[in-house]
């Protein structure tokens, strides 16, 4: 079964269609990004996902459970987890109390004590490489530690799905090129099965992703393995300045 | 042992109610003052439960102390004479648990689904709302009250009924003071505690990481209102042993409610104790001096507090201790 | 019989809800531009009714007159609670700590003393007495602390914040005209003949009241759609990111709004006493907040005009309410109706929480 089935999606704010009839599936351990223009609706696609708000028409299915309808807390119990582009960490809780946090109520939360919590989260600060920062109040960080720390987060929820909305926003190249390394690195050691971004940095995406899924004005223009999609001349139109093989991978 | 040490803050609570308490047992003369303060300091402890905690200010929160007060009355009103003796006041403890959490389900379902300020909002009129209920239906006696110094002498014997009125209605006070306290760290040292805070902090991102934030909110409701309906029984039931609806629904036990919390640091376990002795303090030396004025006197001081200085006193401390083996008792 | 008893409360309802409407548009539009909610908004229209009480008492003014003078009050009120504590809060400066010279301290220490023998010389007016010197000390202190620590924020409060703050605002005015004038209520008697219209009589006072609440609501009206300094503020609340971009000086938007929203309240207090002048003291505030909100909510918390529009129907549903508890045994409509208004609350919010008209 696909990890995560969106069909016919769509959702409108007052007369303006944000995601228009949106369907795709993603398949378990799969690296994709999700790219396009400046409000092609990448974010609210992923909220869709997520379920910060309801859809007004489609379905979603996660593992074959019909979430469509679900609020926001079931479908992160079910192995959704999420990074903002904008970090929002709590701000005045301890980096590893936040950290923490994600594990106590993400997928395997259930099961865990709060100071069973704690040593996860200990282990993932150790990761990220923040452990001077262990105690400290998550809020007074630099924007790139709170970006670790959101990371670290949402991967100790044990997410099945991890959806980062632009994690390298604001990052210059050698920094993405890190992330990149990172990322990759989360991918294997954690067993996380997914990571689907919402990037408009094409280095990145090239780097990482095996497939994409380019939107335009809140529809899906193209569905394709990275090469393929980023050498596709609708792509190139709407979107890009240049053929993609100028961007190493 | 490390399970052990996350309850340490409770030490510096107990020594504090117990120098209290110890206070006035050696001062009788002073007894009146160490009343006056276990009440501010437990009407802080069981708001802070709530509003602290969460982050939503309840408005009306002077309601569950009215009913809970009513509860108790109801009690003794009604079951002195069926030879109970002291168990009417176990029941009116109980009956006032019950009544400010029935209220409390009533009012959360349709204010804990809103959102800061139109949660706010909601509540605002619930006081006064119960209130002109009880006055208007004439329920409980409306307007006129009840009055039961008769039915507790006839229940428990004059000397016991003074004996209640004058001392043990306060020691039940610092029982329900202490409850309040290892309630509140207990939530604050299990996942409860964490997702307060969380959805204090930012209730969009607590869903998202797998917070039932409406679950968590009615737990910290719920909690705060059974301890102020417990507080209405002991500090106003059984100490005046009448009560009127305009007095128990009053608007500004809500706003000292707000000013200790603040004083002391809101979400913290030991700043309503903090807050609840420096304010008591204070209007009561005010009250020598200069009679009604507490209120012209804290009202700017709140605002100074929220606009500069919002983490409180404790929160203050916190900070300063933070590095230090105090900070395992001071939170 | 209870056919004409109600048609005629509903009269008087119609009228007391222009006022009632004209009351809350000011809570409307601090909600609409700042989303601030003024919880201390019922103490503004007590300050409004104290005005009119005192122009009539003590130089024999008719309300009518008291009306501007309400507003330039509540302008004035609403820049100093903008600027000493909303203003840190909803859109704070960030610039950091300023250090604390011996000259500033030294400056800050002459203005209160110059203020503190200013009251001592006007001590003749008004009750002043230790406690007030003591608020003004309190009041003079924080000035300061704000003045060396206001750059410490970076960020916007949480909502908690300005709930707090604006609850405060009331209760300081609240306890500033107890001490200033005693909590006794009082009243004054404006009588300049009355309307019958056969079901119910109308005072002239009360219809000049409601034709007030309707003028001002016209002339905000055209304020907010024809000059441009309405559409300025209107700007700041479709999108106050866009407004800055073109050029509004939007934290100037937010005093004015405030000011203004404040100087409206306390204008209708001034019109409520034209419709109820008795009964003014200084704790009466507290039943018009909730009625207020209640309002408020009616018409849509963001809009002036839906709160207008509230405030009709609320007059009218109030009345109504009054005229059948009264007609039921066994229970006291003043009561009732105040706890019905409670539950109007309560339903609407849990139906349409943005009120029962759309849009703007």
């Amino acid at each position: 079964m696909p990890l995560l089935k969106c069909e016919n999606v769509t959702k409108r704010f007052g007369g303006l269609v944000a995601v228009d009839d949106m369907s795709f599936t993603i398949d378990h351990g799969e690296m994709m990004a999700i790219v396009g223009p400046n409000g092609a609706g990448k974010t609210t696609m992923f909220n869709l996902i997520n379920g910060v708000f309801p859809a007004d028409e489609g379905t979603i299915h996660f593992e074959d459970v019909d979430v469509t309808n679900f609020p926001a807390f079931k479908r992160a119990h079910l192995g959704m987890g999420r990074t903002f582009q904008i970090p929002r960490p709590f701000a005045s809780a301890s980096v590893q109390e936040n950290i923490a946090i994600g594990a106590m109520f993400g997928a395997a939360g259930s099961e865990i004590s709060v100071d069973e919590a704690m040593e996860m989260a200990d282990h993932y600060i150790d990761i990220i490489g923040l452990a001077s920062h262990r105690d400290k109040p998550a809020g007074g960080l630099t924007p790139i530690e709170k970006k670790l720390v959101e990371i670290a987060r949402a991967l100790a929820m044990k997410p099945k799905l991890l959806l980062m909305d632009e994690a390298m926003a604001g990052m210059n190249p050698k920094d993405i090129d890190e992330m990149v390394v990172f990322i990759k690195h989360i991918r294997e050691t954690e067993g996380i099965a997914i990571v689907a971004m919402v990037e408009h940095i094409m280095r990145a995406v090239a780097g990482l992703a095996e497939r994409v899924i380019v939107m335009h004005q809140g529809a899906l223009l193209v569905d394709e393995p990275t090469k393929e999609a980023l050498s596709d001349p609708r792509v190139i139109e709407v979107y890009l300045g240049k053929p993609a093989e100028e961007f190493d991978a | 042992m490390k399970r052990i040490d996350k309850y340490f803050p409770i030490l510096p609570v107990l020594v504090a109610y117990g120098a209290l308490l110890g206070y006035g047992l050696f001062f009788p003369g002073k007894w009146q003052l160490v009343s006056q303060l276990a009440f501010y300091c437990t009407l802080g402890q069981a708001f802070n439960l709530f509003m602290g905690m969460t982050g939503y200010v309840d408005f009306g929160y002077v309601a569950f102390m009215g009913v809970g007060t009513y509860g108790m009355a109801i009690s003794i009103y009604h079951l002195s004479d069926k030879g109970l003796g002291l168990g009417i006041i176990l029941i009116g403890l109980v009956l006032a648990a019950v009544f400010s959490t029935l209220l409390s389900l009533a009012v959360g379902a349709v204010a804990l689904r809103l959102r800061g300020a139109y949660f706010a909002i909601a509540t605002i009129g619930v006081n006064e709302g119960f209130r002109y209920l009880i006055e208007g239906a004439r329920i409980w006696n409306g307007s006129e009250g009840m009055i039961f110094t008769r039915h507790m002498k006839k229940a428990l014997g004059k000397p016991a009924a003074m004996a209640i009125g004058t001392f043990w209605a306060d020691i039940m006070m610092f029982g329900i003071a202490i409850l309040a306290a290892v309630l509140t760290l207990i939530y604050m040292r299990n996942k409860v505690g964490y997702a307060l805070t969380a959805l204090r902090e930012d209730e969009d991102a607590a869903k998202v990481m797998g917070i039932n934030v409406t679950k968590y909110k009615i737990i910290a409701f719920i909690t705060s209102a059974a301890l102020a309906g417990m507080l209405g029984a002991t500090a106003w039931a059984l100490k005046l042993q009448y009560v009127y609806p305009e007095d128990v629904f009053e608007i500004h036990y809500t706003v000292e409610a707000i000013i200790i919390v603040l004083l002391g640091g809101a979400g913290t376990l030991l700043g309503p104790i903090v807050g609840g002795l420096i304010y008591g303090l204070t209007k009561y030396y005010l009250a020598i001096t200069l009679p009604g004025f507490q209120l012209l006197i804290f009202a700017p001081i709140i605002v100074a507090i929220i606009v500069l200085f919002p983490e409180g006193t404790i929160g203050i401390l916190k900070k300063r201790v933070a590095g230090t083996p105090l900070q395992k008792f001071i939170i | 019989m209870l056919f004409e008893q109600l048609s005629g409360n509903l009269v008087q309802g119609l009228v007391l809800g222009a006022v009632y409407g004209m009351a809350t548009m000011g809570l409307s539009l601090i909600f609409g531009v700042l989303q601030v909610v003024n919880v201390g908004h019922g103490a503004f229209i007590m300050v409004g009714a104290f005005t009119a009480l005192m122009m009539f008492k003590a130089m024999g003014v008719p309300p009518v007159f008291a009306i501007p003078v309400a507003f330039l009050i509540g302008m004035t009120l609403g820049m100093l609670f903008y600027y000493g504590a909303v203003k840190p809060l909803v859109s704070p400066s960030g610039s950091g700590i300023k250090k604390l010279t011996p000259r500033r301290t030294g400056m800050a220490a002459g203005m209160f003393i110059g203020l503190i023998v200013l009251m001592w010389i006007s001590s003749g007016f008004f009750n002043l007495n230790i406690a007030i010197y003591l608020f003004v000390a309190i009041i003079f202190i924080y000035g300061f602390a704000l003045y060396i620590y206001g750059g410490r924020r970076q960020e916007k409060a949480a909502e908690l914040a300005t709930l707090l703050v604006t609850f405060s605002f009331g209760v300081i005015l609240e306890e500033i005209v107890k001490q200033m004038f005693t909590s006794e209520a009082r009243g004054y008697n404006w009588d300049i003949g009355k309307l019958d219209i056969g079901i119910t009589v109308l005072p002239y006072t009360k219809l000049l009241a409601a034709f007030g609440s309707f003028a001002i609501a016209i002339i905000l009206y055209m304020w907010f759609n024809k000059t441009r300094a309405g559409m300025a503020m209107r700007s700041v609340v479709e999108d106050d990111v866009g407004a800055r971009v073109c050029g509004v000086n939007v934290d100037w938007q937010y005093a004015l709004s405030f000011s203004l929203g404040i100087g409206l309240t306390v204008t209708s207090g001034v019109l409520l006493t034209m419709f109820i002048p008795v009964g003014i003291n200084p704790y009466m505030g507290g039943s018009y907040t909730l009625k207020a909100f209640v309002i408020a909510v009616l018409g849509g918390l963001a809009s002036p005009y839906g709160a207008f529009f509230g405030g009709v129907v609320f007059g009218l549903v109030e009345n109504g309410s009054y005229t059948l508890f009264a007609n039921i045994k066994g229970l006291e409509p003043f009561a009732m109706t105040r706890f019905f208004s409670f539950v109007m609350l309560l339903v609407i919010l849990l139906l349409r929480p943005t009120g029962l008209l759309k849009a703007k």
